[in-house]
């Protein structure tokens, strides 16, 4: 386990100023050098107990959610009416 | 690790927030080391070699930014030959056979310049946020609207795999393979595939496969085209297309669709996050999905001019499949040609087929708070492996039933695609403008612009086809 002091040197491969650890095969069966190489959300168990949370949505959202849902809802059944017309004239 | 909801509440960690601190420098730093999973590993190396990359390029700028993009690209080539799928070309074909050089040309590269815009801002949510696109409409509208867009995209995802296998069984039929042989032939590439272990590895395999797209364009050169009509429909976008107004729509449709489907926003969200991409990368990203745009269209423009010469010859070729191009195209483009052909709408097949099942597995692992990704072992992973292999098998299979109706799915998948698109769209936009987010990285003004844009465009002409279906004789029949 490195000390805090190695860890923070380890904190930042990415800047220009850990150069040998970059050049260098990264020994990643030790964890910090995992932790150096990305970023604090790009990991899987920070990822899983974090959530964004609902937003709250407008007036405006809703509505447009709606009218877009509805349309789809409704072309839908136009493309089977479609389809089938197709078929039928093919036949 | 457990994402069970008692985890969650005693969870060390806040609320998430946009931020390009390093995992190592957080205050959750510690309570990380202990978690670490083979998926944070190998992301882990695939960042230390992007990394490396850059530094080493620091004093030969041109050849560093040459490696640290041949590291960097694949999600964004990947979407766009992915959607130049089976159908696509076919409809692709369909409108060179029907219209011949003209309009249409200039429009499949508009439809593309449409995807661009759209798979732009997917590069940038997946690098700011590290989440795909289905967890992150669960998180920011919740369950119900979650669900919805989950719905979309299983039905358009399901009925484009179906198509995808029957591109596959269609293009080796020109070869005399049986049907059975060659949708297993697909389902093999499929699984071979997905059992790489490791992102990097699929994504390079994948990648191989469809660089295979560009069989469209020998085709197309032994089809002797008129290149100076190209040249003047590329400018003019003339002459315009001389026929039923319902049957030019129905084409405008297809042609959208085959190049803005809600597949591609979900699948390059989570490729751009199983790659472990960072904001750092967005740059690198926009490249990469312009050239896939670019390849992407430049193949599409090539399977229409491939078909132009059963336009010259006045062949009938709206009931055709993709081994009847092939076939018909034999006296013009010989046997060679029609060969290359019918084996691009083989590798269009594939290609898609295992980017789409790919995409479902994302989106159901996402939902479901599975392990969903590419780099995590079978055993850590295996209902996102299951969704994957499941949809694949599905599809494949149903296309093996006597009687099934295939006929129906083919007519309808395109414009499905593109009349679900705007609601996919909606979410889009609404996060990309979502600072809580995005941070820094919020859409501007003039991505805003194109993005609502290309979403009224989509709504317009899905009106068209509405009213077009109601109205049969509103636009000439």
């Amino acid at each position: 386990m490195p000390k805090d002091s190695e860890s923070k040197r380890s904190a930042h491969p990415q800047g220009a100023g850990s150069i040998p650890g970059v050049v260098a095969k990264p020994d990643l069966k030790d964890p910090h050098v995992v932790l150096s190489l990305l970023e604090a959300d790009q990991v899987v168990a920070a990822k899983q107990n974090t959530r964004f949370g609902p937003r709250k949505l407008s007036v405006g959202v809703r509505v447009l959610l709606w009218g877009l849902r509805i349309y789809v809802l409704a072309m839908l059944v136009l493309v089977v009416v479609s389809a089938i017309r197709a078929i039928h004239s093919a036949h | 690790m457990s994402s069970s909801k008692k985890d969650s509440e005693a969870s060390p960690f806040g609320s998430a927030h946009p931020t390009t601190e390093i995992a190592a420098a957080s205050p959750a730093a510690r309570d990380l080391i202990g978690l670490l999973t083979h998926e944070d590993l190998d992301r882990a190396r695939d960042r230390w070699r992007v990394t490396r990359a850059r530094w080493k390029g620091r004093g030969a700028k041109r050849f560093g930014g040459l490696r640290v993009l041949w590291l960097l690209v694949g999600p964004g080539v990947l979407v766009f030959l992915g959607e130049n799928d089976a159908p696509s070309m076919l409809s692709y074909s369909a409108t060179g056979a029907r219209f011949g050089i003209g309009f249409f040309i200039p429009f499949v590269v508009f439809t593309f310049l449409m995807g661009l815009v759209v798979q732009e801002m997917t590069v940038r949510l997946g690098a700011v946020t590290h989440r795909g696109h289905a967890e992150l409409i669960f998180d920011r509208f919740g369950r119900f609207w979650g669900f919805f867009s989950m719905g979309d995209l299983v039905l358009g995802n399901f009925l484009t795999l179906i198509t995808e296998f029957i591109g596959i069984r269609a293009g080796l039929g020109f070869f005399g393979i049986r049907p059975a042989v060659a949708v297993g032939v697909g389902l093999m590439v499929v699984v071979a595939a997905m059992t790489t272990g490791r992102y990097w590895t699929w994504e390079r395999i994948t990648l191989g496969l469809a660089i295979f797209n560009g069989l469209f364009v020998p085709a197309a050169i032994l089809a002797h085209p008129d290149w100076h009509a190209v040249g003047h429909a590329m400018l003019t976008w003339t002459p315009l297309p001389n026929g039923r107004g319902s049957e030019i729509l129905l084409l405008i449709l297809a042609d959208i669709g085959a190049t803005v489907t809600p597949w591609m926003i979900f699948f390059q969200q989570s490729a751009v996050v199983d790659k472990g991409m960072q904001p750092r990368d967005i740059k690198a990203g926009r490249f990469d999905t312009l050239l896939g745009a670019l390849l992407a269209s430049v193949f599409g423009v090539a399977a229409i001019v491939a078909t132009v010469p059963l336009f010259h010859h006045g062949i009938d070729a709206s009931q055709f499949a993709g081994a009847q191009f092939a076939e018909a195209l034999i006296p013009w483009i010989g046997h060679v040609g029609a060969a290359l052909f019918a084996l691009g709408i083989f590798e269009a097949g594939i290609v898609a087929a295992i980017a789409i099942s790919t995409s479902s597995a994302y989106a159901f692992g996402e939902v479901l708070q599975t392990g969903h990704s590419l780099n995590r072992p079978m055993r850590e992973a295996w209902p996102f492996y299951s969704t994957l292999l499941g949809s694949a098998c599905a599809a494949a299979g149903l296309v093996l039933i006597p009687h099934a109706p295939l006929e129906f799915v083919v007519l309808t998948v395109n414009v499905i695609a593109v009349l679900a698109m705007p609601p996919a769209l909606a979410f889009l936009i609404l996060l990309v403008n979502d600072r809580d987010v995005m941070g820094e990285h919020v859409n501007g003004f003039w991505a805003n612009a194109a993005g609502i844009a290309v979403t009224v465009l989509l709504v317009c002409v899905g009106i068209g086809f509405g009213l077009a279906t109601v109205f049969p004789n509103l636009l000439g029949g």
